[in-house]
């Protein structure tokens, strides 16, 4: 799986998540935003945003290792 | 609103605090009290205090505060006689019939008058009870003191008859030969008999005989149980004592010494066939009184009994109708004395509830004159309301506890219930811990009925407070303990082959070279080949300094971004201007740049040194980058960029005071003249009075400035010294995942090497205990703290004033929380 599928699973989870709010427990504007981000009004949210750049941070450090894993001898 | 939406957000219930209205009410006093009360059952509305220059005592309703007093006052009694019977009020039924608060205060004076005679009664009948016992064991003992001296007397007496013509015993008294011859002379004695506290008795023995001179015969003996003072009603151990006297002197000496010891004194017969019509009488009426006084109890009970099955109603009446007469004691009174006038908050929503509470007040006092009610306009700041529901509320009140919100202010709370727990997941990151914070938290939300009703400690009201953000916080940690790959410091292959391998087949160098690249990168968090290995370290500090950089970044970008929001709703186009654009650009021309460097870097896979590139941006702008160059023209980007954070600054800092200024003065010059410069400050001060009486607001330039000046230091060093606060996610997220690996790799894999089953188990032992009592409760209580002080501090500086007051409505179902 490269980058961009799982970034597009992200999206999906994002549009998933939004639509299965407004949908299913519509609980005002602020409750859909845990989901829906302000600026952009859009599918994905805070916390899709977050889930989503914590898994991106750790995936692009890992893409172009500087340094390679060296097992412990035991 | 002063704007239709909230600047660009979509309008948002926890965004903005509710919309509030200064309301004048005018209530017919004769619907008053109704009113009120149902005003108090929608508990929406705030009542200001309208005679805050009265003492409580010359308010309208100081006489029926004073009742409500009283009644509360005999509850409380009742509470108490409850609690010595150990009877407990049965719970609040909601389907109570209404109680007339007049007949209730008689019932109520009634049930007290009953209870305190039968009370004085039971007292009254426990202290005969407990001297007649006294008596009891007076007799008794007594009786055993008669009985063996008329013994011993009689052995004398035989003994004497056969030693009549022998030497003397060694055994016999020295004045036996007188006391026999003065037999006839004999004095007559007197005997009293009684009991005295034993850790009095020596005192009490000694006194006796310095007072008679010796002349009395004291005879003590413990009692073996304990006996109740019928005075005192405890239970004490005491000593039975008859003294012997001759003479009236003696024995009112013994008695005045009596009284001072508090021993009882009780009448002892000498005659044998007297005692024991005396015995059998004391003990007849024991047994009377007990089953009088079983009676009595039972009674009284009963009482109690119907008390504590009407107890909480009337409890919850008397402080209903206490805060009522507070309530309405706010109110002031309309010099035709007919109606009072009240004025509160009330949010806006609720104006047709309000309204149809006071139209019910008047149907149903049949009141002539209905009620009035306007909406008033004022300048005064109105209350922070946000209306939460149990699953917010905890994020609002970790926001509220470093400050309300100012009316109608962004509320930082709105992304705080998804960054709050992120961050504090980035530092407890282990899904196995996750798990175990999630179990116990499920626990509390699945018995979260039974939890509510009943009373906690201290510390478990805290964590059943917040249960909702430590579920929250659970769930994050277990997404981000994925992403670490850590379970109890365990990695798990889960979602792909490591994308790691051993150069060649034989592997020898996997411990000096390391291994190579071999796969497309491990799909979801941290290779797991990561752990354990020798550049576990420098590859884990690396990762998570910058993920915490860039986390930071992005969390005081969203501050900024609320500071706009906020600008915007309050039609403020200087702070958008003067503050919000320069902040936005020194930030990210500064550490959003950082943040994209090491994004640059993590693509392209350089190996540029980040730090010389940033302290090189400042010190030597126009040196050649060298290898250190990440993308093409990056010497220029960063000369412009460091112009940029260099014009950021004083527009930061002069043009809002400058402008402020300009905007003061224009609004003079359209009134009147202004003072002429340099004026007198007596004189402007005299002519202070010239505007409306609201909005006379002395400019101070200097003021202004300085807050300003103030303003701008503390973001331009906050904005690095906030950056480097990021940081502690990666020390903590690092003290986390090495103390759980300590714990696992010393403690249980250490043990099961011993392949001793007694061993291994001390070992899950400890590792069980140092796993729940240092990583789930202390980390989890510092990681938390951490949270907390980046939300506070570094997040919320940018944009929150939180300097509002909170609303704080009439409402019942708040005071029946309060004062248990």
């Amino acid at each position: 799986m490269g980058f961009l599928v799982t970034s597009g699973i992200f999206l999906l989870a994002g549009i998933i998540g939004c639509l299965f709010s407004l949908l299913c427990c519509n609980r005002g504007p602020s409750t859909n935003l845990y989901v829906l981000p302000p600026p952009a009004k859009s599918p994905s949210g805070s916390t899709i945003i977050l889930c989503g750049m914590g898994w991106a941070i750790v995936y692009l450090a890992q893409m172009k290792p500087l340094i390679n894993p060296i097992l412990s001898g035991e | 609103m002063p704007s239709g939406g909230g600047g660009c957000l979509p309008p948002m219930d926890l965004m903005r605090s509710e919309e509030m209205q200064l309301l004048q009410v005018i209530i017919p006093t004769e619907s008053a009290h109704l009113a009120v009360s149902n005003l108090g059952d929608l508990g929406l509305i705030q009542f200001k205090d309208l005679n805050a220059d009265k003492s409580p005592f010359q308010r309208t309703f100081a006489a029926q505060i004073k009742r409500t007093g009283e009644m509360a006052r005999k509850l409380r009694f009742f509470k108490d006689q409850m609690s010595k019977a150990g009877i407990q009020a049965s719970p609040l039924q909601s389907t109570e019939t209404p109680l007339d608060f007049d007949d209730m205060e008689i019932k109520l004076g009634e049930l007290e008058a009953e209870l305190i005679e039968v009370n004085a009664n039971d007292e009254k009948l426990q202290r005969t009870y407990n001297e007649l016992q006294e008596y009891n064991t007076v007799l008794q003992k007594a009786g055993e003191f008669f009985y063996s001296a008329q013994r011993s007397a009689a052995a004398q007496q035989t003994e004497l008859g056969a030693n009549q013509s022998g030497e003397t015993s060694l055994e016999s008294p020295l004045l036996e030969q007188d006391v026999l011859t003065d037999a006839s002379k004999q004095v007559k004695l007197g005997s009293l008999s009684g009991l005295v506290p034993k850790e009095k008795a020596m005192a009490f023995e000694r006194i006796l005989f310095r007072a008679t001179r010796g002349n009395i015969l004291l005879r003590q003996e413990s009692v073996d149980e304990l006996v109740t003072d019928p005075q005192s009603g405890e239970k004490v151990s005491k000593n039975t004592f008859v003294v012997f006297y001759s003479g009236e002197r003696a024995k009112a000496k013994i008695l005045k010494i009596c009284d001072a010891f508090r021993a009882n004194r009780y009448p002892f017969p000498e005659d044998l066939s007297k005692q024991m019509h005396t015995i059998a009488e004391v003990s007849g009426k024991i047994k009377e009184l007990k089953a009088t006084i079983d009676m009595g109890v039972a009674h009284r009970n009963t009482i109690l009994k119907s008390i504590a099955s009407d107890f909480e109603h009337w409890n919850h009446v008397t402080k209903k109708e206490k805060s009522i007469y507070h309530t309405l004691n706010m109110l002031s009174v309309d010099v035709t004395k007919k109606c009072l006038v009240g004025e509160g908050w009330s949010p806006v929503f609720a104006t047709s509830q309000v309204q149809d509470a006071l139209q019910r007040a008047t149907l149903e006092s049949k009141s002539q004159v209905g009620s009035i009610f306007q909406v008033l306009n004022t300048k005064e700041s109105p209350p922070t309301y946000f209306q939460t529901n149990k699953f917010t509320s905890a994020f609002q009140e970790i926001v509220d506890a470093y400050g309300v919100a100012k009316y109608q202010e962004a509320n930082p709370g709105v992304f705080t219930v998804v960054t709050f727990p992120f961050l504090f997941a980035v530092m407890f990151g282990d899904w196995g811990h996750g798990i175990c914070l999630l179990l116990a938290t499920l626990y509390l939300i699945i018995r979260e009925k039974k939890f509510a009703s009943q009373k906690l400690g201290d510390i478990m009201e805290m964590m059943f407070g917040g249960r909702y953000i430590i579920m929250m916080m659970a769930l994050f940690s277990i997404y981000t303990g994925f992403i670490y790959n850590e379970f109890f410091s365990v990695p798990f292959e889960l979602f792909a082959k490591s994308a790691y391998a051993c150069r060649d087949p034989s592997c020898g160098d996997a411990t000096t070279e390391g291994l190579i690249k071999v796969r497309p990168t491990y799909p979801f968090g941290v290779d797991p080949v990561w752990h354990g290995s020798r550049s576990e370290l420098p590859f884990l500090n690396s990762l998570k300094m910058k993920m915490s950089i860039l986390l930071g970044v992005s969390q005081m970008n969203l501050g900024i971004m609320m500071s706009y929001f906020n600008a915007k709703f309050f039609r403020n186009n200087v702070n958008v201007w003067c503050q919000f654009v320069p902040q936005l650009l020194f930030l990210n021309s500064l550490f959003g740049y950082l943040s994209m460097l090491i994004i640059i870097k993590w693509c392209t896979g350089s190996k540029a040194d980040l730090y010389h590139v940033m302290i090189y941006m400042f010190l030597s702008p126009t040196d050649d980058m060298g290898e250190n160059e990440l993308f093409p023209h990056q010497k220029y980007v960063q000369m412009l960029l460091l112009v940029i954070a260099l014009v950021a600054v004083p527009w930061m800092l002069f043009p809002k005071p400058l402008f402020l200024k300009n905007e003061h003065e224009k609004r003079h010059q359209g009134h009147q003249y202004t003072p002429l410069e340099g004026a007198d400050e007596s004189v402007e001060a005299e002519l202070g009075h010239h505007e409306e009486s609201n909005h006379h607001e002395e400019f101070e330039f200097s003021e202004v400035f300085v807050h300003q000046l103030i303003h701008t230091i503390e973001f331009v060093l906050g904005a690095v010294s906030n950056t480097a606060s990021y940081l502690r996610l990666w020390a903590l997220s690092l003290a986390h995942s090495e103390l759980s690996t300590v714990f696992y790799d010393k403690v249980l894999l250490l043990t099961l090497g011993y392949n001793n089953v007694i061993i291994l188990a001390i070992g899950v032992v400890i590792f069980i205990f140092a796993t729940v009592g240092v990583l789930l409760v202390m980390e989890t209580l510092s990681a938390f703290l951490h949270a907390l002080r980046l939300h506070w501090v570094e997040y919320q500086n940018k944009f929150y004033e939180g300097d509002g007051y909170k609303f704080a409505p009439f409402s019942f179902a708040l005071i029946s929380d309060e004062e248990e």
